[in-house]
């Protein structure tokens, strides 16, 4: 009886375990991707957008940050621009398009709302974004920088 | 539910205890409420650590859990051998997470540690020089205090102060150590007696020439020369040789890592080889290590008899054991403490083993990403040392138990049963935890801190 149960738990315990080292390998495969997305920001010829979030936070993949240099629509699945597979974002959720260097941020009727700066925008509305607005959607936040910047050093990329 | 389950480690800390807990409650007859007891303990209180951990921000979340599974897996191995072993672990594990607490507060509050560069140096000395006198030879080695039938071993302690001292030293470019004015003298004194004249006409030219010679970083090399050595002697005094050999490996590689003199490194090296070659001449323990090391079998029913147990016992195990409980690890001497590696992987199969190994490597690279990004160089040095020192004991005890290297006693961190060892782990790594930089630092990666690690 004892042995049989043994038995079986050994295979459950070993599971366990790998689960756990396979949940945590995923956990630094995530944060790796991180360290080496830090060089992918603003080149500082274009606005961009900069995750306000620590990755190591966030069950998902996103970048540190998305240069805005044509339009991009954000949602959860992959014919979006910009694919994040956060549960709170809608399939289509947001779309940012750039008109004559400036940048409007218009929410898709997404369930959850898209909250610039805290506040939610309306539907239809294309609001312009400022340097330094605050974007959320779903569990991520992103902070809109519009400034021209000079490059980012290069010895950044060797981290 | 396997994506909820590995999306949230935590989950499966407490899926592996409530796992190997309801196997050992069925164990033993009468059924063993204690080790539902245990169960609940042990996942309530990792739990609730996980959640301050991260709810608090209190540095890397990914370390305690490690660690907690580590925990896990040797608490339940050390209670399915010797259930009362088991619950005094608890207690122990009770007074490292107070430590780890207290060492976190203290390193990410006091900003003095990079200062006392002499004091962890004396601290070393003095915790030596006290278990010479006052040990108790247990095992084999004179390296036990024992207060009120208590006992503990202090070069754990001393461990965490070696690696505090390497720190101090490599702060500065080498040269940082000598800051306190009382040595200065002393140093100034003894050039004096080497050439009177130094003092007098600074500016000869045969004096000019023994001045650049003894500058501050030789003076400062011959110091943690001097410090390493004549403690790696106190401690062979105290036949603490998997002690001994773990300070040394440690010692080299902050120096590979951080020194700037190659030539240095070499002559460090080149001290070490008489040491392990007198040793093994003409230290009778050491040769006999080695002997069984090459073979075994050359007696069986003596000296060999521990490390043939321990390749039986993994042996038998299998790939995938032979289920908690129903194996024979017992048979194993000191199966509690140095050969906890064998009994998990009879029982539990080498998969396990090699998970084992897994989480120390996870351990071992996120010290070793907490290291890369300070930007103070202390702290650098302090979190490699650890990591380091956590990679070097596991290498050196698992090595030993599957015969491929010699065998020298030292304790698996957070797996092994031992007080001193799990409490001095704990503070370690309440120490990696403190030096692990506030998000703040990580969400604007800073240039200086790229430029430093070229």
């Amino acid at each position: 009886m004892f042995d049989t149960i043994s038995y079986i738990f050994k295979y459950i315990f070993i599971l366990i375990m790998y689960l756990f080292i396979f949940g945590v390998m995923r956990l630094i495969y995530l944060d790796i991707k991180s360290m080496r997305g830090r060089n992918t920001g603003g080149d500082g010829s274009h606005p961009y957008l900069k995750l306000l979030n620590r990755r190591e936070h966030l069950n998902f993949k996103v970048e540190e940050s998305y240069t805005l240099d044509k339009d991009l629509s954000i949602g959860r699945v992959a014919d979006n621009n910009i694919t994040i597979a956060d549960p709170f974002l809608s399939k289509r959720h947001a779309k940012l398009s750039v008109r004559k260097g400036n940048v409007y941020l218009e929410d898709q009727n997404s369930k959850n709302g898209t909250f610039l700066n805290g506040k939610r925008l309306e539907r239809g509305i294309e609001a312009p974004l400022q340097d330094g607005d605050k974007i959320r959607l779903g569990n991520i936040e992103f902070l809109f920088i519009k400034a021209q910047s000079e490059p980012q050093s290069k010895v950044q990329n060797e981290v | 539910m396997f994506k909820v389950l590995y999306k949230h480690p935590v989950n499966l800390v407490m899926a592996a205890n409530i796992a190997a807990y309801a196997v050992l409650f069925l164990f033993r007859q009468p059924f063993d409420r204690n080790a539902l007891l245990i169960c609940l303990l042990v996942s309530g209180v990792v739990c609730i650590i996980y959640y301050v951990v991260t709810g608090l921000k209190l540095g890397d979340e990914y370390l305690f859990l490690i660690v907690s599974m580590l925990f896990t897996l040797g608490l339940a191995m050390i209670y399915r051998l010797d259930p009362q072993l088991g619950q005094r672990q608890l207690i122990w594990f009770a007074v490292g997470l107070t430590l780890f607490f207290t060492s976190y507060l203290l390193f990410s509050k006091i900003k003095i540690w990079s200062r006392l560069g002499l004091f962890y140096a004396a601290g070393t000395f003095l915790l030596n020089i006290i278990t010479l006198v006052f040990g108790r030879k247990i095992n084999g080695s004179t390296s036990w205090i024992v207060i009120q039938g208590h006992s503990f071993q202090l070069s754990e302690i001393s461990k965490i102060l070696f690696i505090l001292f390497l720190a101090c030293f490599f702060k500065d470019g080498e040269s940082g150590m000598i800051e306190i004015p009382g040595l200065k003298l002393i140093m100034g004194h003894l050039r004096k007696d080497g050439n009177e004249k130094t003092q007098i006409r600074p500016k000869a030219s045969g004096v000019r020439g023994l001045r650049a010679f003894i500058t501050r970083e030789t003076q400062n090399r011959a110091l943690l020369m001097a410090v390493t050595f004549i403690n790696a002697f106190l401690m062979i005094l105290q036949r603490e040789w998997g002690t001994v050999a773990l300070f040394f490996i440690l010692y080299i590689t902050i120096l590979y890592v951080f020194g700037k003199s190659r030539l240095f490194l070499l002559c460090n090296m080149a001290c070490t080889v008489p040491v392990a070659l007198f040793g093994y001449f003409f230290i009778n323990h050491i040769k006999v290590r080695v002997d069984i090391w090459l073979n075994p079998w050359s007696d069986p029913s003596g000296k060999g008899y521990q490390m043939l147990q321990s390749l039986f016992a993994i042996g038998s195990g299998g790939f995938l054991g032979t289920g908690l409980g129903s194996g024979r690890p017992d048979l194993i001497p000191a199966v509690n403490t140095d050969f906890i590696f064998p009994a998990i992987c009879e029982e539990l199969g080498i998969m396990c083993g090699i998970a084992v190994i897994l989480l120390y490597f996870i351990l071992f690279y996120r010290g070793v990403k907490i290291a890369l990004n300070q930007s103070e160089r202390f702290y650098r040095a302090l979190s490699l040392g650890i990591s380091v020192m956590f990679g070097i004991q596991t290498f050196i005890i698992i090595g030993g138990v599957i015969k491929l290297i010699p065998l020298t006693g030292i304790t698996l961190p957070f797996v092994s049963y031992g007080g001193s060892s799990l409490v001095s782990s704990f503070i370690s790594l309440g120490i990696l935890q403190a030096v692990h930089p506030s998000p703040r630092v990580i969400s604007s990666p800073g240039i200086e801190e790229a430029a430093e690690n070229g």
